[in-house]
C-alpha cells in the first residue's frame, strides 16, 4: 500500500491563475458564456411545420439526428474522457470535462426535438436503424478504433477533429436546408447552438493537436500527417456512401458532398494540413454557408430566442454610475 | 487563413442557382472583397421568374378580375361598391403606371410569402403588390374618392406604410382584425384574471399582439380571504397566459404573443425575472411570453444611495388607499408606504435588483423597461400610464374595470388597442411635402380606429370609440442619414431627428384638430388634457424647434421641406383649444420588422443591426436583406448598432422622445464581452436622457478566429 501511494503523481489543485497556455482560458471562457440547454429552445413552434413534412422527408429527418446523436454520443462517454489523458495541462482536462458534458447536452436535445415532433414508434424504428445501418455503424467504429486505450494520443486527436468538424457535418445540412425553405426553424436554432459548439471543439483539439505536433521530429509528424489523410480517405468513403443513402431520396446528395468537401478541409486546417479537396469541388449551396453563421441574426418575438444569448459576466455597479 | 480552402461558392454560373441561394451570396463576400448586391437584385428577378409569374392567376381585365375575386368571396363587394366603374379603373391603371419594383429579394418574398391573397390552397397568387395597395386605399377611404387616390399615392410612393394587420388585411373578404396591438388591465381577482385570459384568447385570435398588466394581482403567500399563504402571485398567471397564447392562433398563420408587465416594486419581481433564467426549473420557465418591467424614479434614486428598495403587497396598498397598486404613483408615496404598518413588504437591494436585470437581459433579451415617471410626465392625458405593450412604443392610459360573479361588467373600463402605421423618413423627404404625408397617414389610421370595434373584449372597444388612439410612427432614419452622407452617430443625426420629428408632430396635431372640426366631436376627456388648456404648446411657442447645425438646414432646403415656427404652433394652439382633437394619441415608433422589408427601410430609427442583416422568421426561414442605398462605396456610413454603441442611439431617441406623445421601441446593442454594469450604466443613461421605454437588449458574439464562417458579411470578424 505504502509503495502505491509514493508512485502516485502528487494531486495538485488546477490554478486557473497560472496559465501554461492562454488557449485554455480564452476557450474555457467561450464555452461557458455559451452554456445552454434544449428546454431554451421553443422546439414545439415547429410542431405545424413537422406536419408538412413529407413521409419521407420526416423519417430522413429523424434518421439524421439518430446519427448525430450517435456521434454525440460517442464524442460524450469515449472521446472527450479518452482525451483526458493525453491534456498537457490541468486546464485543458478541465476544457474537455466542459466538452465532454456539452456533447451529452447535444445528444439529449435531438431526444428533445424527437419528443416534441415525433410518436415514439418512429424514433424507435429510427433507432434500430442507426443500429443497423452499415456506414453508419463503420464510421463510429472507425473512431472509437482511433479512441481505443492503445491508440497513439494524436492520432486520438486527429479522429476527434475528424468527428467534431467533418463527421457531423452530413447531419447538419439537413436542418440548415430546412430552415432555408422556412421549415423547421425553431429546431435549427437548436442545431445552431451546437455548431456553435462543435466549432469551438474541432477547432481547439486541432490546436492542441498542432502544439503538441510542433514537438515531434519531421518523420513523426510526417507520419502522423499520412494517417490523417489516410483516416479522412476512409471516412469520406463511408460518409459518401452514407450520404447517398440519406439524400438521394430527395435529390441532394450532391449537394450535401460538396458541404462534405468543404468541412474535410476545415478540418484538416483545423490540425494545420493543407486542404484536400480543390474549391470547385467545395461549391457549397449558398443558402447553407450563410446560414452556419449565428451571428446577428434578427427575429420577430414568434420565433423564440434564437442562437445570440449568452450568460453574461455580472459586474456590480460603483457610485461613479450613479452619479446624477 | 488558407486560400485554397476559401472556395466554398459558386463565382460563375449564378444564373443556375435558385433564388434562396442567390440571395444567400449576399452574406458572402466576392473573391475582391465586395458584397454582391446584384446577387440580391438577380435572386428578386429569379423569384418573379421562377416561382411568382408562374403561380399568378392571369385575368384579361381589371373587370374579369374584380368579378372574380368578389363572386369568389375573395374581396368584400361593400368596399368596391362605395366607388363607380370609373373611379376604380382610374385608380388601377394610376397605380400600376408607378411601375413598381421590390428594390430587394426580401422585400419580394415577404410580399408574397405573408401579404398577398392567395388561393384557398395557398397554391396561387391573385394580387399583385399594385392591387393590395389600392384595395388597402379603397378601404380605408370608404367611399371618398379623392381621398383614396391620396392614400394610394402616399402607400405606393413609399412614403406611408400601414403596418402589417391593416396592410394584410384591409380589402379582403375573410379576414383578421386591422388593429394590430392590445393592452389589458389585470385587477387582484378571480374574475378579472379569467377574464383577462379569455380576452388574450380571443384577441389572439384574431392576430393581435397582447401586453397585460399584472401589477395589480396579490403576491405569493399573500392572504385570501384573510387567510395567509394562500395566493400563488403572478407566476401561474403567466403560465396559464403563455399556453392560452400558444394555443391561440390565426389560422395557424402564426403563433399568438404576449407580453407581461409588472411594476419593479411587486414583490414577486425576482421570481418573475427568474423565469427567463437559463437554468429555470420547466414549472416555472416562461419561452414565449414576452416581459416588462416598469420602474419608477425612485427605484433609481435608491440606488443611487445604494439602499434597499421595499416591494409592496398590492393587495394590501389597495386595500389602505382604495386603489389599486397600479394607480397610484410609488415614487410619490413611497415614504408613506414604506412607514405604513398595514402594508406588508420586504426588501431587496436595488443595486443587486438593476444587476439581475441586467443578467436576466443578458440571458434572454428581457425584460422591456418602461421608466414609470417619465413616462407620466410627458403624458398630456389626465391619467396614470402603467404599462406598454408588446413592443413598448404604446403608451397610454387605461381604467379598471369591475366584474360581477358570471364575468357581466358591473362597470366598464377601458383598455388600450392602437392601430400602426409608419412614415419611410427618405420617402416622406423626397415627396417634399411632409403636411400632406402626415395628414394622410393620421386620416388613414383614424379610419382604422373607426372600422374597427373589438366586439369580444368590450373594454377595448369601449377604449377605442372613447379614444381613436392611433400611433403614426417613423423608419429608416438610418438609411436616410447614410444616403446623405451623414452619419447616424453625429450632430447632424440628432440635430435632424429633433427637426424632423417636431416638424411631424406639428402635422399630426393639425390633421387631428382638422378631423375634430370635420366632425365635430373630441376624444373624451380632451377637456381635461393639458392640450385643452394649451400648456402642452409651452415648450413650441417658447422657442422654435429648427435645426441647429447648417448641413441639416441645407438639408430641409435642399428638398424643400418646410418646418413650422413657433408662430405656426401658436395657431395651431389656439386652433386646438377651440376645436380640440379628435385622436387622443397620434405618435408612437414601433420596430418596424417585416414592414420595413416590403418598404426597403432600415427598421424604425434604429441603426442597422448588419450590413447585411439575417432575418429569420418562422414563415420565411432565414433571409438576407441589404440595408437601403448601401453601395460598395458608401459603407462608411453604415456602421452597425453593436458599432455604434448605446449612447449614441440613445442620444438620436431623446431627440424623437421629446416630440412623440407615446412611445419609441429603443434596443440596445452589445458586444458579448459586455457586463451587467455596462447594461446597467447605459438604463441610467437612457433614464437620465428622459427616454420613456427600453425594448430587447440584443447581444453579438464575435466568432473566436478559426471557427468563422469564411467570407461572411455578417459575421463579424
Amino acid at each position: 500500500m505504502k509503495d502505491m501511494t509514493a508512485r502516485r503523481p502528487i494531486p495538485r489543485a488546477i490554478n486557473w491563475n497560472r496559465l501554461q497556455d492562454d488557449k485554455d482560458l480564452e476557450v474555457w471562457n467561450r464555452l461557458t458564456v455559451n452554456f445552454w440547454l434544449p428546454e431554451k429552445v421553443p422546439l414545439s413552434n415547429d410542431v405545424q411545420s413537422w406536419a408538412t413534412l413529407r413521409p419521407e422527408e420526416r423519417e430522413l429527418t429523424i434518421r439524421v439526428f439518430t446519427g448525430l446523436t450517435l456521434l454525440d454520443t460517442i464524442q460524450n462517454s469515449v472521446g472527450a474522457p479518452a482525451m483526458l489523458a493525453d491534456a498537457q495541462t490541468p486546464h485543458e482536462e478541465a476544457v474537455l470535462t466542459n466538452i465532454a458534458f456539452m456533447e451529452a447536452v447535444h445528444a439529449r436535445s435531438y431526444s428533445s426535438i424527437f419528443s416534441t415532433l415525433c410518436l415514439t414508434r418512429e424514433v424507435d424504428e429510427a433507432f434500430r436503424w442507426s443500429e443497423e445501418d452499415p456506414h453508419l455503424q463503420a464510421k463510429a467504429r472507425l473512431i472509437l478504433d482511433e479512441y481505443g486505450a492503445d491508440a497513439d494520443p494524436l492520432k486520438r486527436k486527429i479522429a476527434s477533429v475528424f468527428l467534431e468538424s467533418f463527421l457531423f457535418y452530413s447531419g447538419f445540412y439537413l436542418p440548415m436546408y430546412w430552415s432555408s425553405r422556412a421549415k423547421l426553424t425553431n429546431t435549427a436554432d437548436l442545431i445552431r447552438l451546437i455548431i456553435r459548439d462543435e466549432a469551438i471543439h474541432g477547432y481547439y483539439i486541432g490546436y492542441k493537436f498542432q502544439r503538441a505536433a510542433e514537438r515531434l521530429p519531421q518523420a513523426e509528424r510526417d507520419a502522423l500527417k499520412d494517417f490523417a489523410f489516410a483516416l479522412m480517405f476512409d471516412l469520406y468513403e463511408i460518409e459518401s456512401h452514407y450520404t447517398e443513402e440519406l439524400y438521394d431520396g430527395i435529390g441532394l446528395a450532391e449537394d450535401v458532398k460538396a458541404f462534405l468537401h468543404y468541412n474535410a478541409n476545415k478540418a484538416l486546417q483545423n490540425l494545420g494540413f493543407e486542404a484536400l479537396f480543390p474549391p470547385a469541388a467545395c461549391e457549397v449551396n449558398p443558402a447553407i454557408l450563410a446560414a452556419l453563421s449565428p451571428d446577428s441574426e434578427n427575429h420577430d418575438f414568434f420565433s423564440g430566442s434564437g442562437s445570440s444569448y449568452v450568460i453574461g459576466k455580472a459586474v456590480a455597479t460603483e457610485d461613479e454610475d450613479w452619479d446624477f | 487563413m488558407l486560400d485554397d480552402v476559401k472556395g466554398g461558392m459558386k463565382g460563375d454560373g449564378a444564373e443556375t442557382l435558385d433564388y434562396h441561394a442567390l440571395n444567400a451570396m449576399l452574406n458572402l463576400y466576392d473573391e475582391a472583397g465586395q458584397i454582391r448586391f446584384d446577387a440580391d437584385r438577380k435572386a428578386a428577378r429569379q423569384y418573379f421568374l421562377q416561382h411568382v409569374n408562374q403561380n399568378t392567376v392571369f385575368f384579361h381585365s381589371l373587370d374579369e378580375k374584380l368579378g372574380y375575386l368578389v363572386d369568389e368571396g375573395y374581396y368584400e363587394a361593400e368596399v368596391l361598391a362605395q366607388y363607380p366603374r370609373e373611379f376604380i379603373q382610374r385608380i388601377w391603371d394610376a397605380a400600376f403606371a408607378r411601375k413598381f419594383r421590390f428594390p430587394t429579394f426580401l422585400g419580394a418574398f415577404k410580399y408574397y410569402t405573408s401579404y398577398t391573397l392567395k388561393t384557398r390552397d395557398g397554391q396561387r397568387y391573385l394580387e399583385r403588390y399594385e392591387d393590395r395597395v389600392v384595395m388597402v386605399a379603397l378601404t380605408l377611404a370608404r367611399g371618398d374618392q379623392a381621398l383614396a387616390m391620396s392614400f394610394m399615392e402616399e402607400i405606393i410612393s413609399g412614403r406611408f406604410q400601414p403596418a402589417t394587420p391593416t396592410f394584410l388585411n384591409a380589402g379582403k373578404a375573410s379576414r383578421g382584425e386591422l388593429i394590430s396591438c392590445f393592452l389589458l388591465r389585470v385587477e387582484d381577482n378571480m374574475e378579472s384574471i379569467g377574464r383577462a385570459i379569455n380576452s388574450s384568447l380571443q384577441l389572439s385570435k384574431r392576430g393581435g399582439g397582447v401586453a397585460l398588466m399584472l401589477t395589480n394581482i396579490r403576491e405569493h403567500g399573500a392572504p385570501i380571504k384573510g387567510i395567509e399563504n394562500q395566493s400563488s402571485g403572478v407566476i401561474p398567471v403567466m403560465k396559464l397566459l403563455e399556453d392560452s397564447f400558444s394555443y391561440a392562433n390565426q389560422l395557424g398563420a402564426r403563433q399568438g404573443a404576449g407580453a407581461v408587465y409588472l411594476n419593479a416594486h411587486h414583490p414577486d419581481i425576482l421570481q418573475f425575472l427568474d423565469t427567463k433564467r437559463e437554468n429555470a426549473d420547466e414549472k416555472i420557465r416562461i419561452k414565449t411570453l414576452s416581459l416588462g418591467v416598469v420602474i419608477p424614479d425612485v427605484t433609481f434614486d435608491l440606488a443611487k444611495k445604494n439602499e434597499d428598495m421595499y416591494l409592496f403587497s398590492p393587495h394590501d396598498v389597495e386595500r389602505v388607499y382604495g386603489l389599486p397598486f397600479s394607480d397610484i404613483s410609488v415614487t410619490e408615496k413611497y415614504d408613506e408606504m414604506v412607514g405604513d404598518k398595514r402594508i406588508r413588504k420586504k426588501k431587496i437591494n436595488a443595486r443587486a435588483f438593476f444587476q439581475t436585470l441586467a443578467e436576466i437581459q443578458f440571458e434572454s433579451g428581457y425584460p422591456y423597461i418602461m421608466f414609470e415617471d417619465s413616462v407620466n410626465r410627458a403624458n398630456p392625458i389626465a391619467g396614470r400610464i402603467a404599462m406598454s405593450n408588446l413592443c413598448s412604443e404604446i403608451l397610454q392610459v387605461n381604467e379598471a374595470s369591475e366584474f360581477n360573479d358570471d364575468l357581466s361588467y358591473a362597470k366598464m373600463g377601458a383598455d388600450i388597442s392602437c392601430n400602426l402605421g409608419s412614415l419611410n423618413i427618405a420617402k416622406a423627404m423626397d415627396g417634399g411635402d411632409l403636411g400632406r404625408t402626415v395628414e394622410s397617414a393620421i386620416r388613414a389610421l383614424t379610419a382604422v380606429s373607426e372600422m374597427s370595434a373589438i366586439e369580444s373584449v368590450p373594454s377595448v372597444r369601449k377604449g377605442n370609440d372613447d379614444a381613436h388612439a392611433v400611433g403614426l410612427g417613423q423608419m429608416n432614419l438610418h438609411g436616410f442619414l447614410a444616403r446623405e452622407r451623414i452619419h447616424y452617430d453625429s450632430a447632424e443625426g440628432v440635430d435632424f431627428t429633433r427637426a424632423y420629428f417636431a416638424a411631424v408632430a406639428f402635422h399630426a396635431i393639425r390633421a387631428s384638430n382638422a378631423l375634430a372640426r370635420e366632425k365635430g366631436a373630441t376624444f373624451k376627456g380632451f377637456e381635461t388634457s393639458r392640450y385643452a388648456d394649451g400648456s402642452f404648446f409651452g415648450k413650441y411657442v417658447d422657442r422654435d424647434w429648427l435645426p441647429e447645425t447648417e448641413a441639416v438646414q441645407a438639408l430641409f432646403d435642399r428638398m424643400g421641406v418646410a418646418l413650422p415656427r413657433r408662430a405656426d404652433w401658436a395657431g395651431l394652439r389656439d386652433a386646438v383649444m377651440q376645436d380640440g382633437l379628435y385622436n387622443r394619441n397620434l405618435q408612437a415608433v414601433p420596430p418596424t420588422g417585416s414592414i420595413s422589408y416590403i418598404n426597403n427601410s432600415t427598421s424604425s430609427i434604429h441603426p442597422i443591426v448588419s450590413k447585411i442583416e439575417i432575418r429569420k422568421e418562422g414563415k420565411i426561414g432565414r433571409v438576407y436583406y441589404p440595408a437601403p442605398f448601401m453601395t460598395n462605396e458608401n459603407l462608411g456610413y453604415y456602421r452597425d448598432a453593436y458599432e455604434i454603441g448605446p449612447e449614441a442611439i440613445i442620444d438620436v431617441y431623446a431627440a424623437a422622445t421629446e416630440h412623440v406623445d407615446q412611445g419609441l421601441s429603443l434596443t440596445l446593442f452589445f458586444p458579448a464581452e459586455a457586463t451587467t454594469r455596462d447594461i446597467n450604466r447605459a438604463q441610467i443613461y437612457a433614464w437620465r436622457k428622459g427616454i420613456k421605454t427600453i425594448y430587447y437588449v440584443r447581444l453579438r458574439q464575435t466568432a473566436l478566429e478559426g471557427t468563422e464562417v469564411q467570407g461572411c458579411v455578417s459575421c463579424t470578424l
